[in-house]
């Protein structure tokens, strides 16, 4: 096989349980490694055999999961995003530390909600964003108690929310870590390695996706009577944009405009990073700018992440002047200890989303993917995973989450597998 | 209405009639899905649209732009975000560029905080873009006297202000626009910005202006597409009472019947 020639990651320098090697699990193939991808390879490497694809490093430096702030907002996103939505991330924030647990090594993660503040001319938007929010689940704080809560803001920032049950992760150590525990597994991870959708098929690295059937037989030296994976689960993200049986299914029925929704496309966010051992924010703090929310989220060891924009392109270039005089001055304003902080790095990537930036599992046959996970995929990922696997046991409709949004999953196959 | 949609009751732009007189903007919506659909509950038959921030040169916005080109109306792309002639003018030449328009809604940042309209650049800007065949929307504060430089350069439609972008403040000053309105007769006056609520829509048709373009107010709203179908209505009512003739304003009050608790000789009329 052309990718044991090229020098890139072979069956024999990964890392395998022995435990698990003879029990003949079915094998499941996930495509992309990013947020989902990890996620669910992690979920379900106790009962399948894993074949995780990805065209990235394990690092995951190409997914929008390793740019996101990884902010676990549901009230405050519920400003610009469906109830459903808000309730599903809601629900998500309270799954987040049963999958933590499952993980080698340790991931920041807090909830001590998020405080939204407003210069003065700027509280109308503040006003209307209060207006916004789906539910009333915040409190309204005067400056003074501002300063209790965050002693170093700036006294300009007269107005302000506190939003108690608001939380965030460290995405970059998220991502490591369920590289670590994947690695330390018996999935299968192929990184480097180029997907594309045919008529055919999934080709990776030009190869049939079924043929790594055979070679992981071959390297493992044991009985497999598969000649097919159970499922493919479809996690690539912006990835799957040029998947053409995708876009020709959305063709067909162009004259509904319901069906334009499953047309993916980015949306461009700049993020910054900064080191400022001399700021301390005990929480997220998002400030009011008229376009998109931008949040100065402290992570550890004087880490803060500042992001993001959002503009309806699929511009790739680094960011621009004007995003990051906004992202870094948004960030002064509010507390002017940032002033000496060192950048990090400011990058630039695309969110997939489709045109109701709501997500979608659409099932296929034997095929599923996940995706337009827009601005929400930290905010979401447990309860798209938690459904996945609803889908995968083929459990009742009683235990899915399309009880709270029944869009949130579509079945396009002939016949329902279950 | 019977004349609804009569040629005189069509709103005209660079000679193409048109039976709405919203144009609608599509930035700020939560999602492209509800932009094309409040869009469509609004009537508009013109969508805005800004290319600033998206890397155009390399189609960025290409399929952000796909999702306002598949509801089949007429496209006005806009300059916003552009503070000097020389960056409004190639932004102009651009849009003509892909999206096959010679319309511009010409727009340039003369102050960043509040994107009051530059009018000295806004009129050199014009100028060029006239004289390259650009049929130019030129969005401008309420000054006559700017106002009469565009027209006198050959602009057939002026879109002056109501309030500044995005504070929904409606009509500041409505003797300015009115004194633009009886002042230019044959321009089509389009209230561009400020506009909050439907009944500020309404004010500016009973006024005689030809149409308002607007976008947070209904991008912003709650419910965009309800927003989007109040707007409809608003226009309509507003325009229906400047061709129907609204009645002079009086000082004191006038019962339409006689009050019979008063001799007649107390009766005013």
């Amino acid at each position: 096989m052309a990718m044991l020639e090229s020098g890139k990651p072979s069956f024999a320098e990964r890392p395998t349980q022995e435990a698990k090697q003879g029990q003949n699990k079915p094998p499941i193939a996930i495509l992309g490694a990013g947020l989902m991808g990890r996620m669910l390879a992690i979920s379900l490497m106790e009962d399948y055999q894993v074949f995780l694809f990805d065209k990235d490093s394990k690092e995951g430096q190409q997914s929008a999961a390793y740019l996101a702030a990884a902010m676990l907002a549901p009230l405050a996103e519920s400003a610009d995003c469906s109830r459903e939505i808000m309730q599903l991330g809601e629900m998500a924030l309270a799954l987040w530390p049963g999958f933590l647990k499952r993980l080698d090594t340790p991931v920041f993660f807090q909830q001590k909600g998020s405080l939204i503040v407003a210069f003065e001319q700027d509280k109308s938007d503040l006003k209307q964003f209060k207006s916004r929010l789906k539910s009333s689940d915040y409190k309204v704080v005067s400056d003074a108690e501002m300063e209790q809560m965050e002693p170093g803001l700036n006294p300009h920032l007269k107005s302000g929310l506190y939003l108690p049950n608001e939380g965030q992760l460290d995405n970059r150590q998220l991502l490591n870590a369920m590289a670590s525990t994947l690695n330390n597994s018996d999935v299968f991870w192929f990184d480097h390695m180029a997907i594309e959708s045919t008529s055919s098929g999934f080709q990776v690295a030009g190869e049939p996706l079924e043929s790594f059937l055979n070679e992981s037989i071959h390297c493992n030296s044991r009985s497999n009577s598969h000649n097919q994976f159970d499922w493919v689960l479809d996690c690539r993200g912006l990835g799957a944009q040029a998947d053409e049986a995708l876009k020709a299914d959305a063709c067909d029925m162009a004259s509904n405009i319901a069906s334009s929704t499953k047309m993916l496309r980015g949306v461009r966010g700049e993020v910054v990073r900064i080191r400022a051992p001399g700021v301390h924010l005990t929480r997220p703090v998002r400030l009011m700018h008229p376009r998109y929310p931008i949040y100065i989220a402290p992570k550890t060891d004087g880490l803060f992440v500042v992001g993001a924009t959002q503009i309806e392109s699929e511009d790739t270039r680094n960011p621009t002047v004007r995003s990051t005089l906004e992202l870094l001055s948004a960030c002064f304003s509010v507390h002017s200890g940032f002033a000496e902080a060192e950048i990090l790095g400011i990058e630039s990537g695309l969110r997939p989303a489709y045109l109701d930036n709501e997500p979608k599992i659409i099932i296929k046959e034997r095929l599923v993917s996940i995706n337009g996970l827009f601005r929400h995929g930290y905010l979401l990922a447990p309860v798209m995973l938690q459904q996945c696997l609803t889908i995968l046991k083929g459990s009742t409709d009683e235990e899915s989450f399309t009880q709270i949004m029944p869009k949130l999953v579509e079945n396009h196959s002939v016949k329902p597998r279950r | 209405m019977s004349n609804e949609h009569s040629s005189k009751n069509r709103l005209n732009i660079y000679g193409t009639k048109l039976n709405s007189r919203l144009l609608i903007g599509s930035s700020m919506y939560p999602s492209p899905y509800v932009m094309q659909q409040a869009i469509r509950t609004s009537g508009a038959e013109v969508v805005t649209l800004s290319l600033s921030r998206q890397n155009p040169q390399a189609s960025g916005g290409q399929a952000f732009w796909e999702s306002i080109q598949s509801l089949g109306l007429l496209l006005l792309p806009n300059t916003a975000g552009c503070h000097s002639v020389n960056d409004a003018v190639n932004m102009a030449r651009m849009s003509r560029e892909l999206f096959q328009t010679d319309w511009i809604k010409l727009e340039l940042v003369g102050d960043d905080y509040n994107l009051q309209p530059d009018p000295i650049a806004l009129v050199k800007a014009a100028e060029i873009l006239l004289s390259e065949g650009f049929k130019v929307l030129p969005y401008c504060t309420d000054d006559l006297v700017i106002a009469r430089h565009l027209v006198e350069l050959g602009c057939e439609v002026l879109m002056p202000w109501g309030s500044p972008i995005g504070t929904g403040k409606g009509i500041l000053n409505p003797y300015a626009l009115q004194a633009l309105r009886d002042r230019f007769p044959d321009v089509t006056m389009i209230v561009d910005s400020g506009i909050g609520l439907p009944s500020h829509a309404s004010q500016s048709l009973e006024m005689g202006m030809d149409a308002v373009l607007l976008n947070t107010a209904v991008a912003k709203a709650k419910d965009p597409l309800l927003m989007g179908l109040a707007f409809s209505k608003a226009i309509e009512a507003g325009r229906s009472a400047y061709l129907a003739g609204p009645m002079a304003e009086r000082t004191a009050a006038s019962p339409s019947t006689p009050t019979i608790d008063s001799p007649f000789w107390h009766q005013s009329t």
